[in-house]
């Protein structure tokens, strides 16, 4: 086969892939810039005019947006930090377990394969004043709470039940970088008579770092996201505590039909946290190796990024057969 | 050759996904009984057509089709819309932008304002009187924008004070005619005579909540209409002095002293009516099936809505629901007139009732079911819906004053927030929405 018919038979496999994704992926990306910048509306696109930089200036001037700006930004504090930890910690506990070891799995991962707006009804059902929830703190001693309907418990009941829901992706995903770990460390500690935290410290952390920053950069994007959870469970109150940038941009957008200024917040909005994200691996990234050999390092990541997809997929399909 | 052959196939695969997005115009023969000297009608409904409402549209399209064969032809289409409110209103929105709108389209009862105001949909062709006077006033008033006729409605709908029966009785509480409603003051007197004996039974003399979404602005503008006050101008494009009058302010007032005295619990508590422990329940005309057959030992019954001390006896009770409308995107105005009137009709709404449980929106579709004549709380229902009912306010910013009502209640109300403030910042919120349309 000549090198020319080659690679027309190849544009002509990816050509409608690509078409699609122009269609339904890069155009929009690229029409939502552009709308930024107008004050285009859903009902009456003639009347579109370019307004310039005024939608970026009204965004950060719009008390609904900075509110949940920075209901979005509690979410993440309190999400990120409890799930990654939460994950590492049930992954190294099923590791351990010798007995009933994919029962946990499957337990611990169910949440994840059940859909958010079903998993939100049943929380509000937990959260309710008369549900499980109170029941048990009622069991304690302790006197109802409000949860989901008072404003200031809102937002914490909504982020540990996401929590709860996510933990289990991410617990999947160490349990395979643990299982990765060469035994021999841990023999070679043993001999030294090195105690559980030095291994900790010492062999399993730099071991499963490079995940440990893909873990929290992926459940950073998904806090930021959140979305579902308090559309279904709050509809964005009490008092908008629970209202998040998505939603912002939704009720913007399909609401009000405002599709200029959703598309504004939108930019707005990955441009926060792509430089987060930025941030974010930079500031983990271990200081020696950038130093020494930051190509070297940057192609671990990588491979390791891939060994670990093919990891979670082949342990998703075990989880499913199991189930 | 044989490469050149997989080239071509794949080309074709293209070719072919491509052409799928482009879009048809359809000629006579290509829809079963679109003959030659038809004019074509398109419609598009917000629904399934595997679910009762979707059969009943069906059947009222074929029927029109039958009823004016030789005439016009209408082709339905059913564009599902998912609990949030999309699907539906992306297709409008998306067809607005590429000019592809069907004649005829459902819209929702609040939102007939804003699709007039851009165009969206076109007034209808004038209707004599006599065709006027099928409808009840409500569902007149609900299509009509600026003196103008855009939509009607086969379906109105209606929210009911429910009472448990035995609750009041036990309070020596008799529920009064529906041209004598309890006033605020009465209603007060009346909650602190149930009130020990919700308690005692482990819950509150109201079962309510201002949920986020439509159902508060649907449940509770009453209120705030049969005290004088009102959300947006009669032109619905200024809310400063409207939104925020003092009016408005008692009737949040009036709210907070149901949860001060304890009255309503300030947080939802599920099924609080149904399990017998309150003794009032503001929900829709659904709710009067739901009960009876899920919840037997309730005695149910309907009391009319309270009204304020300072009712002038004027409209204050809820309606609304969708209605057919003629879009911008019809040439053929009589045609889509004729088909917004038929699906809305007698026959029309009779057959949407029978399948729905839906309040018809024509006089002659409540004679034919005795539903309303024999059943006392369906008859409550209509008998406040056809002399009390009110429309939604009617401006082109709603999403934003239902929004804006719904959080006013949830901040004062509920989270303690002065009134005053919470209102004058609703007042600005709404009145950057509304630039769009005063110009300022």
């Amino acid at each position: 086969m000549t090198k020319k018919s080659q690679s027309l038979l190849g544009m002509s496999f990816f050509g409608p892939a690509l078409v699609l994704l122009c269609i339904f992926l890069f155009l929009p990306m690229i029409l939502t810039l552009v709308f930024s910048f107008t004050d285009f509306f859903a009902l009456n696109p003639n009347l579109i005019h370019f307004t310039g930089l005024s939608n970026y200036f009204e965004v950060f001037q719009d008390e609904d947006f900075v509110m949940a700006f920075l209901n979005t930004v509690k979410f993440v504090l309190i999400i990120v930090p409890c799930q990654c930890l939460g994950a590492l910690g049930l992954a190294m506990l099923i590791n351990k377990v010798t007995y009933c070891k994919k029962y946990f799995k499957v337990a611990f991962f169910i949440p994840v394969v059940m859909s958010l707006a079903v998993v939100s009804n049943l929380w509000i059902q937990i959260y309710s004043p008369e549900g499980i929830m109170n029941a048990i703190l009622g069991f304690f001693g302790i006197e109802a709470q409000p949860f989901i309907n008072s404003a200031s418990q809102a937002l914490p009941s909504i982020a540990f039940m996401s929590v709860w829901q996510g933990m289990g992706y991410q617990m999947i995903i160490f349990l395979g970088a643990l299982q990765g770990i060469n035994p021999a460390l841990y023999e070679a500690a043993d001999l030294d008579h090195a105690s559980a935290w030095r291994k900790f410290i010492d062999i399993t952390l730099p071991e499963i770092k490079p995940i440990c920053i893909f873990v929290l950069i992926t459940v950073t994007i998904g806090a930021f996201r959140m979305l579902v959870q308090p559309m279904v469970m709050t509809g964005g109150g009490p008092s908008h505590s629970t209202y998040t940038v998505v939603y912002d941009i939704y009720e913007t957008g399909t609401v009000n039909w405002e599709i200029g200024m959703a598309s504004t917040l939108a930019i707005v909005f990955a441009f926060f946290v792509m430089i987060l994200t930025v941030i974010q691996n930079v500031v983990t990234r271990d200081k020696d190796e950038f130093n020494d050999k930051p190509r070297h390092n940057k192609r671990r990541m990588k491979s390791i990024g891939r060994m670990f997809v093919k990891d979670t997929e082949a342990e998703y399909v075990d989880q499913s057969r199991e189930a | 050759m044989k490469h050149k052959f997989k080239s071509a196939i794949a080309a074709l695969l293209a070719g072919v996904m491509l052409g799928g997005c482009t879009s048809m115009v359809v000629h006579p023969g290509d829809r079963p009984g679109f003959d030659e000297g038809e004019e074509y009608l398109s419609i598009w409904v917000h629904s399934i057509e595997d679910t009762d409402e979707g059969q009943a549209y069906r059947e009222s399209v074929d029927a029109f089709n039958k009823e004016y064969d030789g005439k016009y032809f209408a082709d339905i289409e059913f564009v599902p819309r998912n609990d949030s409110g999309g699907g539906y209103a992306d297709k409008i929105n998306a067809s607005v932008m590429s000019g592809d709108l069907p004649d005829v389209i459902t819209v929702d009862g609040p939102n007939i304002s804003a699709y007039a105001a851009n165009g969206i949909i076109q007034p209808l062709s004038p209707l004599s009187d006599e065709q006027r006077d099928v409808y009840l006033p409500s569902i007149i008033e609900q299509g009509t924008v600026d003196g103008k006729l855009y939509a009607l409605g086969a379906m109105e709908s209606s929210v009911g004070l429910y009472v448990n029966k035995d609750i009041l009785e036990k309070a020596g509480v008799e529920i009064p005619d529906k041209a004598h409603p309890w006033t605020w003051s009465e209603f007060l007197e009346i909650l602190a005579k149930v009130k020990p004996i919700t308690d005692e039974l482990g819950g509150y003399p109201i079962d309510m909540t201002f949920p986020a979404g439509e159902a508060t602005i649907y449940f509770y503008a009453p209120f705030f209409w049969s005290n004088g006050g009102d959300f947006v101008s009669e032109d619905g494009l200024t809310v400063d002095g409207v939104f925020n009058s003092e009016e408005n302010a008692e009737t949040v007032e009036f709210f907070k002293t149901l949860v001060a005295d304890g009255y309503m619990s300030p947080v939802a508590i599920q099924d609080l009516f149904e399990s017998g422990r309150a003794a009032f329940k503001f929900d829709g005309a659904w709710a009067v099936n739901n009960i009876t057959s899920n919840y037997p030992d309730i005695n149910l019954g309907v009391a009319p809505y309270v009204v304020s001390d300072n009712w002038d006896g004027g409209r204050y009770t809820p309606t609304g629901s969708w209605a057919f409308a003629a879009s911008s995107g019809t040439d053929n105005i009589d045609g889509a007139t004729a088909l917004v009137q038929y699906m809305s009709g007698v026959d029309s709404s009779i057959r949407l009732m029978e399948k729905t449980n839906s309040m018809p929106s024509t006089w002659a579709a409540y004679e034919t079911n005795d539903l309303f004549t024999s059943d006392p709380n369906y008859k409550a229902l209509y008998d406040q819906l056809s002399t009390y009912g009110h429309p939604r306010s009617k401006t082109p910013v709603y999403p934003q004053v239902s929004t804006s009502v719904q959080q006013v209640l949830e901040n004062s109300v509920l989270s303690g927030h002065d009134t005053k403030e919470t209102m004058d910042k609703a007042v600005n919120r709404i009145n950057k929405k509304l630039k769009r349309y005063t110009g300022q």
